[in-house]
């Protein structure tokens, strides 16, 4: 119920703006600030507030609450649809499983969804609503369920960890449940994209498995160098290290990426989710590596990820097109 | 409950509509209070809609009538002799233009049907009348009757949809008297999805919409699809928000519930946790239940 009071204030700003008719700038639109003394500098051109701010969705996306409701019941919905997934362990605790919903075509490509939550929330149950339309369109649809930064006692590398054991069981097991072990790709959102990029440039040869294990990925609203992040109010519950920032930043791994990259951003995410993104596209493009930027126009955090469950939507067209599944008629 | 900002504390007027003062009703009336986003939407609308058009090409633009803004958009299938969609886009009756909800036309045409956006006068242009439009509309509909051939269309499979005020004059389409208005079959449209409409004008006209639509006795009688009910022959699909305004909840409701005791065929799809503007934008999903309703009485499967 705090959030509640939170959220309202933030609304009444966006509404006032609009009802103002002040035009919606291209920039976020952030939660109005009180006037304040801008303190040093810890970032960029930001001070601690505003690198707090920055890393915090709820104040650049007010409707928050209401996306993740209708995430819920969707998928809810979604099941009844699709029916409920195959559930299979990868590992030995009990997180450690993953949800298949199965397409018909036999020897089908596979997407691997890894979920966000600012490493801290969700579970993979809540993220059906996504696996409709490749299911329809000719995939398996697979979401991962894996350990959390609290449940981890602050650390990013047991969540790192088991989504890559995740991606490598997959990759062997595919023939199983009726995939192409060939024809892998990964998609995700927030915090799970952060992880998807440490899946990438993960060194897969040094586990057996080929470079080009994922054949594509989409990595969508994503953290690519965490030292920002480290710097943020986020470092209260991540217990960084300097081992952990240098080994768990994509961005400076990219000479093992081996995967063809999509990666996405809303024009009203906070200005750091922005920036991640494009810093990241320039770097793997510096690096002459496949990689294509999508930039929603209009659309916040949360509501980027919406746009993966609809085949015409930004990231699902997206998706669809890098595993070369066609919904056109 | 919807996404309503918290109000000043203040003390309640007179009841004008069940348990609405003046400012309730007003509000109730007034997207904007409960759908903040309002305008971020309609840019994403607008935005996808010129996407839509990079990918499936300029649509083709024929007139229905004689002023300029008689016109509609029609996106052809390429499946032959297709079934036709008839979009009635809303603005409170006051705003938009076809070209800005062109962003539901992929999914229609890509599942084998013809997607028609319909232009007409706004009722700040007709000096408030919504009769205008509701005429407008209903000649728009029997020329893509009379025409659909000439783009490669099926007449016998014309169905109609709409969002907000376009949900409502689609509520009107499906009780015209097409028979005696247009000496057509009676069973001229085949079905119809209406999302986040009005379905009987009365509160309407007790509300601030008044201001601008000039409400006779006659057009609240007229246009009010839920006393015609004896003239309803297509299947209704009807589809809500559990964050619109309480009347624009009720409105829906109450339709359906009204074609029901009329022991004709009607869907109630309600999107949970989706306000008046997140309803429409996913028209253009097929797996949303607005694209899906729109899809599923048609006969397509959604891909």
């Amino acid at each position: 119920m705090t959030m509640q009071h939170d959220d309202s204030t933030t609304r009444r700003a966006v509404l006032a703006a609009a009802a103002g008719g002040a035009a919606v700038a291209a920039s976020a639109p952030a939660r109005a600030q009180q006037p304040r003394a801008k303190g040093p500098l810890v970032w960029l051109d930001m001070d601690q507030q505003a690198l707090d701010d920055a890393y915090d969705q709820i104040v650049y996306a007010p409707n928050r609450e209401q996306v993740t409701k209708r995430r819920i019941a969707n998928s809810e919905r979604a099941r009844a649809v699709i029916g409920a997934p195959e559930r299979v362990a990868y590992g030995a605790t009990e997180i450690e499983k993953l949800d298949i919903y199965r397409t018909r075509q036999a020897n089908a490509p596979v997407n691997i969804f890894v979920h966000g939550g600012a490493w801290r929330a969700n579970r993979a149950a809540d993220y059906a609503c996504l696996a409709e339309p490749f299911v329809r369109a000719g995939a398996h649809f697979v979401i991962l369920d894996f350990t959390n930064v609290d449940d981890a006692g602050g650390s990013l590398f047991p969540m790192v960890e088991q989504v890559r054991r995740a991606v490598g069981w997959v990759y062997k097991n595919a023939r199983s449940f009726g995939g192409d072990g060939e024809r892998l790709y990964l998609s995700s959102h927030s915090s799970g994209s952060h992880i998807g990029g440490c899946v990438v440039t993960h060194d897969w040869a040094k586990e057996g498995l080929p470079v080009d294990i994922l054949k594509g990925a989409m990595l969508g609203s994503g953290m690519y160098d965490l030292k920002p992040v480290r710097l943020s109010k986020r470092s209260k519950y991540v217990k960084f290290t300097d081992e952990m920032e240098a080994a768990l930043s994509a961005q400076r791994h990219i000479d093992k990426l081996n995967t063809p990259l999509i990666l996405a951003h809303g024009t009203y995410e906070t200005p750091e989710f922005q920036r991640q993104t494009r810093d990241f596209y320039a770097a793997v493009k510096a690096a002459g590596k496949p990689v294509e930027l999508i930039v929603g126009e209009g659309y916040n955090h949360f509501e980027m990820l919406e746009t993966l469950a609809n085949p015409y939507g930004l990231l699902g067209r997206a998706v669809l097109a890098q595993m070369r599944l066609s919904t056109a008629a | 409950m919807a996404q309503r900002p918290p109000q000043p504390p203040r003390v309640k007027g007179p009841l004008v509509w069940l348990d609405m003062d003046q400012q309730d009703l007003d509000d109730a009336y007034d997207q904007l209070v409960y759908a903040p986003n309002r305008d971020h939407i309609l840019k994403r609308c607008a935005r996808n809609s010129e996407l839509a058009r990079e990918r499936l090409g300029t649509p083709k633009r024929f007139a229905y009538g004689t002023t300029a803004i008689e016109a509609l958009d029609v996106f052809t299938t390429k499946v032959p002799n297709a079934p036709v969609s008839v979009f009635v886009h809303g603005g409170a009756w006051r705003a938009g233009l076809a070209m800005n909800y062109a962003y539901a036309a992929e999914m229609f045409v890509n599942a084998g049907a013809h997607h028609v956006v319909l232009d007409f006068n706004n009722a700040l242009e007709t000096g408030g009348d919504l009769m205008v439009m509701a005429d407008q509309v209903r000649r728009a509909v029997a020329w893509v009757y009379r025409n659909a051939k000439s783009f490669g269309g099926d007449g016998e499979r014309l169905y109609v949809c709409g969002h907000s005020s376009g949900g409502h004059l689609t509520g009107v389409l499906l009780t015209t008297d097409w028979q005696k208005d247009f000496g057509l079959p009676p069973t001229v449209i085949k079905g119809g999805v209406c999302g986040s409409g009005m379905y009987d004008l009365k509160p309407v006209r007790l509300s601030k919409r008044s201001s601008y639509v000039k409400f006779t006795d006659e057009m609240e009688e007229k246009l009010s699809p839920q006393r015609h009910l004896d003239r309803l022959v297509a299947p209704v699909a009807l589809v809500y928000g559990t964050l619109e305004t309480p009347e624009f909840q009720r409105q829906s409701r109450d339709f359906a519930a009204a074609v029901k005791a009329a022991g004709k065929p009607v869907t109630l799809a309600v999107m949970e946790s989706y306000n008046h503007f997140e309803v429409m934008e996913q028209l253009g999903n097929p797996y949303s239940l607005f694209g899906r309703a729109a899809l599923e009485q048609m006969g397509l499967a959604p891909r």
